[in-house]
């Protein structure tokens, strides 16, 4: 089992309030927001001595959520401070952006940090849409022809020109090209059915976070598997990536207390905003291309607001305890899901720095040598 | 806009072509199938005077019995041109029309301006080919609802496709023909499906590698049978490169819409 340490960089110096979407920027303050950046580079870069195998971040826009309009640029602060972990973009909003920039920047992460990344190409959630006003209607289609315009820039050999429906190049010849060959392992979001057919379609690592349930995530998974085989393709244990949040304390009162704090802001402030914007998407738009993965998604949604901590941790949707308890849950949802990735998302609201820090030293100690051979 | 139908005398035989619309002259060489007023003719026909020789043996048309090689198919392709069209002029080649239209350009290259080359069924590997006629529909279209109603009969369809083994070597990885590509000093457009599996990228990349000036441009969600599959990219494409020359790297704009 690999381990990824990710983070989502959020703004954590706001009141308990909702805000719709996009948060009003003048609650922004920049002194703040730079002392933030330095914890959280210094987090990540920690989790390479922690025992980690990835250290991961993504791309949000418009909201306290998540500081990281270009996840790439923390990518580049993480390739020189670190050796052995793989950077884990998981990742660029493939629709929102131009696939050109995605494949060049990729490649120059890719050599700088000495072939270590993981390209994660996403299509990113509902509201994503608004701030770069791409219409969601439209994002299965960009997202399909967006990744197979990447593949083709990291591997033609020769100049070459793109005529599609949503992108069209006369002369493309990236320099510089990725270090790994044919080109860095993907990983593709895979929550509902027909993400998870399109991970395995493009041979990607398939993508899980925020579960509603073990359940939920096993019928992907097998959807996924079953797609790649169809495609002539096996996957490993390692194109299964689970997400969850994670705090690992040094008691389960601790833990769940600390959880409990960070999950307040987490829900109250990051996404109360969120949700309202999400829903006029989901109800304006076709961003799903059926009734069916939009019921999905909104039920899982419903699910987790709903759930309380307790609930959560006894579904195996977060983990949360001592280091034995966390092994134990570990354990547990491996024997559910099969997966070989599993992707902590450390910083949940406003769980504090220092508790993440001591939880990196539990996990190195006290949780990795019990699960690192699953 | 209906094509007429004309016939040429030449020096091997008669000759069987079409010419549709108004315009500079341009030829186009048509694939294995034969001549299929796609989409993509009719669009060009709207700006070019377009000449589709129907090569000999196909659509029903008697074989030259000097003419049983691509070079000298090629050649009687040149001949075609100085008789109908007169001066050089832009060729089209699609698929099997491609590799007629790379060796028309090596032995004839006085009768070529600019030359396209649709998915040029040219330095394939060897291999399976499609097996019956439902392997060779999969093969060739992403889009097969996309073809139209008044497809050829089978017959006919299937008696074209005995054509390409005339005029071609048994081995039909083209040695020749790859020897003779680096000196085609031709500005080339190879426009190729992402999704084709009759002839595969590798083909192409080795074809975009060897011509000097070429340009390779990937056709999005298209088979082998490009112009049936997204005539509307095709089009895009054709008619900037043949419009504008090497200017078709450039975005015009809103000036592409009345900048000649």
């Amino acid at each position: 089992m690999k381990f990824s340490f990710f983070h989502l960089m959020p703004y954590t110096h706001l009141e308990l309030e909702s805000h719709d979407w996009p948060f009003p920027n003048r609650y922004f303050d920049p002194a703040k927001a730079s002392a933030l950046y330095r914890t959280y580079v210094e987090s990540m870069i920690h989790a390479e001595a922690c025992g980690f195998d990835w250290v991961g971040c993504n791309e949000h826009h418009f909201s306290p959520y998540g500081m990281m309009a270009n996840c790439n640029l923390i990518g580049g602060a993480l390739a020189y401070p670190t050796k052995r972990v793989k950077i884990a973009m998981i990742g660029n909003l493939v629709p929102l952006n131009n696939p050109i920039r995605i494949a060049e920047e990729y490649a120059m992460l890719d050599c700088m940090s000495g072939g270590r990344l993981v390209a994660g190409l996403m299509r990113g959630i509902p509201h994503e849409y608004l701030a770069y006003n791409i219409p969601p209607g439209e994002s299965w289609e960009r997202q399909r022809e967006a990744v197979q315009l990447i593949l083709k820039c990291w591997t033609e050999p020769e100049p070459f020109g793109w005529e599609g429906k949503h992108y069209q190049y006369r002369q493309v010849s990236i320099w510089p090209k990725p270090m790994q060959k044919p080109h860095p392992p993907l990983v593709i979001s895979a929550s509902n059915a027909d993400s998870a057919r399109f991970a395995a379609e493009m041979r990607a690592t398939m993508g899980m976070v925020l579960l509603a349930d073990l359940p939920s995530g096993k019928d992907c998974v097998r959807i996924y598997k079953e797609t790649a085989r169809v495609n002539g393709w096996e996957p490993a244990a390692e194109n299964v990536l689970v997400g969850m949040h994670t705090c690992i304390a040094e008691t389960d009162e601790e833990a769940r207390r600390w959880m409990a704090h960070g999950l307040k802001y987490f829900d109250q402030v990051l996404m109360g905003g969120l949700q309202a914007s999400q829903r006029i998407v989901l109800q304006k738009t076709r961003y799903f291309e059926n009734e069916e993965s939009r019921d999905r998604w909104k039920s899982r949604l419903d699910k987790r607001r709903t759930l309380t901590l307790d609930e959560a941790i006894e579904r195996g949707t977060v983990l949360c305890g001592s280091p034995e308890t966390v092994v134990a849950q570990i354990k547990r949802i491996h024997g559910e899901l099969g997966h070989g990735v599993f992707n902590f998302t450390v910083k949940v609201g406003t769980l504090p720095d220092e508790v993440i820090r001591r939880g990196m030293e539990l996990f190195r100690d006290r949780v990795h040598p019990h699960v690192r051979d699953l | 806009m209906q094509p007429q139908q004309r016939r040429v005398s030449l020096s091997s035989g008669e000759l069987t072509y079409f010419v549709a619309g108004e315009g500079r002259p341009l030829v186009y060489l048509h694939p294995a199938g034969g001549v299929h007023w796609t989409r993509v003719l009719e669009g060009l026909a709207e700006s070019f005077t377009l000449h589709v020789p129907v090569m000999p043996g196909f659509d029903g048309t008697s074989a030259h019995g000097a003419v049983k090689s691509m070079p000298t198919l090629a050649k009687l392709i040149g001949e075609f041109i100085e008789k109908v069209v007169g001066g050089p002029c832009d060729v089209i080649g699609c698929s099997f029309g491609g590799c007629v239209a790379l060796w028309l350009a090596t032995e004839r290259p006085d009768r070529v301006d600019h030359l396209v080359l649709e998915c040029p069924a040219v330095f394939r590997p060897k291999g399976a080919r499609p097996a019956d006629a439902e392997a060779l529909r999969k093969a060739l279209y992403a889009h097969p609802e996309k073809l139209p109603a008044d497809s050829k009969p089978a017959e006919l369809e299937a008696a074209n496709r005995r054509m390409p083994p005339h005029y071609r070597a048994p081995d039909d990885t083209d040695a020749e023909l790859l020897a003779k590509t680096a000196s085609i000093d031709k500005l080339t457009l190879i426009l190729h499906g992402t999704a084709d599996r009759t002839i595969p990228k590798e083909s192409v990349q080795l074809l975009k590698s060897r011509l000097p000036r070429s340009y390779l441009v990937y056709i999005w969600d298209a088979a082998h049978a490009i112009e049936v599959d997204q005539p509307e990219r095709v089009l895009a494409v054709l008619g900037s490169f043949l419009e504008r020359s090497e200017g078709f790297i450039v975005n015009w704009g809103t000036l592409a819409l009345d900048a000649g």
